[in-house]
């Protein structure tokens, strides 16, 4: 974009005409990104902000005092003195036209297509199509097949905008896309033997503007307009995509990324997007146990809170999975019992990965060290946590308690599970059943990171709200914030339980990294930890 | 997978000679192709494999442009390629008579294959020579103006050359 920069360092204007309307826009823009910026939205299929422009729809034809033909908004470029028309007659005809194109081959799937509702065609057509057919022809019939493990095409319902060959070409860079043959025989395909199956596949189907490229995870799962959707984060690594979290009945059902230019851009990749099936997985937790009996959720709540009120200095074993606001009560329930002390185990690394676009994946498979880092301090994993291993071994605590989230992970390793068993009474959270549980005094279900409402700090330091898949107030929406501070209820070092924003407040207003912000002000890309919100004066030195 | 063919010698010296005429080696990949019909007959998986890795590109690229053309051998096609030309003069001239007069001497729509591995018949597009048609390709041969008498001799020619040459 150094395009429009001037040698003074101001953005250049480009004055043209929309509508008749006199406007400006940086120079350099399309007339689609410009018209967006006044509030036109141009139809599109092929053009995507995350790819190269291929101009091959032609759904966002406008019309242009510099050509006599109507021109693709979506690659011309504004220019002083042009004058461009989204709803003349040309323009509307144009469109009309083209979607009237466009429907020619394409089956009547929708009741049956898993894109209904969230269509690009379905929507065009309902605004620009036309309400029936003119073509009496026989339709022509293209290939249905698994193009890889979890992509399937439904080749009558390609449009040929080419967005998923051009993703794997310049996001994944791993080209396993093309179309065969041309005309209206062009589809997409695979070289025989060779499927697409890359770590960003996923991707191709949420951008396909049609139902022709399925998710087999989505397939004939939900209606995508009876869904909830919650803004989420994903914790299976340190990057923390954005993601949106979609349940059908108290069911999980699908994860999509969520445009955040600063993080993850538009994409997410496999391992976070199906990851969500560990959440229905054999060995995850959902009863709380005293020493192997199964408890009711009441009794484990009171045995949480009478096996800490009998206790001296507690032992705290934190996970990274945690978010700000749990580790934060967990620091308040350390301070409040002398002696005690707080360690961390992070699970072992897995493999980085970086992409052509610039997307990447981290091989910390966590999402939160730098929360706890910046609430326990920076050893948390390093020599605290050594030492707190140490003590336990040698059964310098009597209680600890462990937390050993990360439906993902393989949770804390062997020398973990032996200290902890070392200790006469152990509490641990756990999202699913291992070897760590091995002798627990007591066992209470925990939440996987999608489960979870608060905040976590992915590797570059960025501040990220997530909200958890659930409803408030229904399990197991965020235990351990709730149950956390039910037990500072208890132990008489908190009055009232707070949502996830009012335990920030009190994490912001207590340590000095924080210091600034607030939930409100997160919006959806999240902030740097050293970029406060604007407005906030801070009395400097912290950073 | 290694591959198990590669160009000889000559061609692979063809091949780098093209290199040269092309700013970059991607431009350089339909006569590539047009190479590797030659030295090997066809363009099967292997084939558009081996091209692919010669030329460093992902063999889907490959995979799509062989198909987008239809004058590229694909695997399978039989050793007679019968192109009739299907657009608008040959249309008009009557290139929908040629194509059934074929279906019915050869019993094989546009598309299909005989069984005896002779003959492929293909419905294409304009082949260049509208002032004679209508007409057809046949492997790399012309044959213009054509009745459908033209027709019914042009397939006992190319039966005798491909019975002799099964016998011979
Ligand atoms: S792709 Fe869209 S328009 Fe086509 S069948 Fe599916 S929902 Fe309907
Ligand atoms: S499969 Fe979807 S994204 Fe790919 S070319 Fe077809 S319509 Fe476009
Ligand atoms: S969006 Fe402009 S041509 Fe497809
Ligand atoms: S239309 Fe048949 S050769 Fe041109």
């Amino acid at each position: 974009m150094a395009e429009n920069q001037t040698n003074d360092g101001t953005v250049a204007m480009t004055s043209w005409q929309l509508n008749g309307q006199e406007v400006e826009n940086p120079t350099g823009m399309t007339i689609m990104e410009a018209a967006k910026e006044h509030g036109i939205e141009i139809p599109c299929f092929c053009y995507h902000p995350g790819l190269s422009i291929a101009g091959n729809c032609r759904i966002c034809m406008v019309e242009s005092n510099r050509s006599r033909k109507p021109v693709i908004s979506c690659s011309e470029k504004i220019a002083d003195g042009l004058e461009i028309e989204t709803e003349s007659e040309l323009a509307v005809s144009s469109r009309n036209s083209v979607m009237e194109f466009q429907l020619i081959n394409h089956p009547l799937d929708c009741p049956v297509c898993d894109k209904a509702g969230e269509c690009t065609l379905q929507d065009h057509s309902y605004e620009h199509g036309p309400d029936r057919s003119r073509f009496v022809e026989d339709k022509n019939i293209r290939h249905t097949k698994e193009l890889g493990p979890n992509i399937s095409i439904w080749g009558n319902r390609c449009i040929v905008c080419t967005r998923c060959i051009r993703f794997c070409d310049e996001i994944s860079g791993t080209s396993e896309l093309c179309i065969v043959e041309r005309g209206d025989r062009s589809v997409v395909d695979v070289f025989p033997e060779i499927p697409i199956d890359n770590q960003l596949a996923g991707n191709t189907v949420d951008i396909c503007p049609v139902g022709a490229l399925i998710s087999h995870d989505f397939k004939y799962e939900a209606r995508v307009w009876n869904m909830d959707r919650k803004d989420s984060v994903c914790g299976g690594c340190s990057r923390g995509c954005n993601v949106e979290v979609e349940t059908l009945d108290g069911f999980v059902k699908r994860l999509m990324p969520r445009e955040n230019l600063e993080v993850n851009d538009w994409w997410m990749c496999d391992e976070g997007r199906y990851g969500w099936r560990h959440l229905y997985a054999d060995d995850r937790l959902s009863q709380a146990t005293r020493d192997g009996t199964a408890l009711a959720d009441d009794s484990a709540t009171a045995a949480l809170e009478q096996l800490l009120s009998e206790s001296g200095p507690v032992a705290f074993l934190i996970d990274p999975f945690l978010t700000c606001e749990e580790m934060h009560l967990v620091q308040g329930l350390a301070a409040s019992r002398p002696g005690s002390s707080v360690g961390g185990w992070l699970p072992e690394d897995g493999i980085a990965a970086n992409f052509p676009s610039g997307f990447k994946i981290s091989a910390a498979k966590y999402p939160n060290r730098a929360g706890a880092e910046h609430i326990f301090g920076d050893q948390v994993f390093g020599n605290d946590a050594t030492e707190l291993q140490k003590a336990l071994v040698s059964s310098d605590f009597n209680t600890v308690v462990a937390f050993c989230g990360g439906h993902l992970s393989s949770g804390p390793g062997e020398s973990w599970a032996k200290a902890l068993s070392s200790t006469p009474t152990s509490i641990i959270f756990s999202v699913k059943s291992g070897p760590w549980l091995e002798g627990a005094s007591l066992v209470l279900p925990a939440t996987a990171p999608i489960e979870k409402d608060g905040t976590w700090i992915n590797e570059d330091g960025r501040l990220q709200r997530t909200r958890s898949c659930w409803n408030p107030g229904t399990e197991p929406f965020s235990v351990e914030l709730v149950r956390l501070q039910t037990l500072q209820n208890a132990l008489g070092i908190r009055g009232r339980s707070l949502s996830a924003a009012g335990i920030f407040r009190e994490l912001a207003a207590n340590n000095d990294s924080f210091a600034g912000h607030n939930h409100s002000d997160l919006g959806s890309p999240g902030l740097l930890l050293s970029e406060r919100p604007a407005g906030i004066a801070m009395d400097g030195g912290s950073e | 997978m290694a591959n198990t063919i590669s160009f000889c010698s000559e061609t692979m010296k063809q091949y780098e000679w093209l290199l040269t005429r092309y700013p970059t080696r991607r431009a350089a990949l339909l006569p590539t192709l047009r190479l590797a019909e030659s030295d090997f007959g066809e363009l099967g998986v292997p084939e558009m494999r081996y091209v692919a890795d010669l030329m460093e590109i992902p063999p889907a690229f490959v995979f799509g442009v062989v198909t987008f053309y239809t004058h590229y051998r694909r695997a399978g096609t039989g050793k007679f390629h019968i192109q009739v030309c299907s657009t608008l003069s040959c249309a008009l001239r009557g290139s929908e008579d040629v194509v059934s007069r074929i279906t019915e001497r050869l019993g094989i729509k546009p598309g299909e294959t005989t069984p005896c591995g002779h003959f492929t018949l293909s419905k294409v597009e304009c082949l260049g020579s509208c002032d004679t048609a209508p007409m057809l390709q046949c492997n790399d041969d012309y044959h213009e103006d054509l009745s459908l008498e033209d027709v019914d001799q042009l397939i006992e020619q190319l039966r005798a050359e491909a019975e002799g040459g099964q016998n011979g």
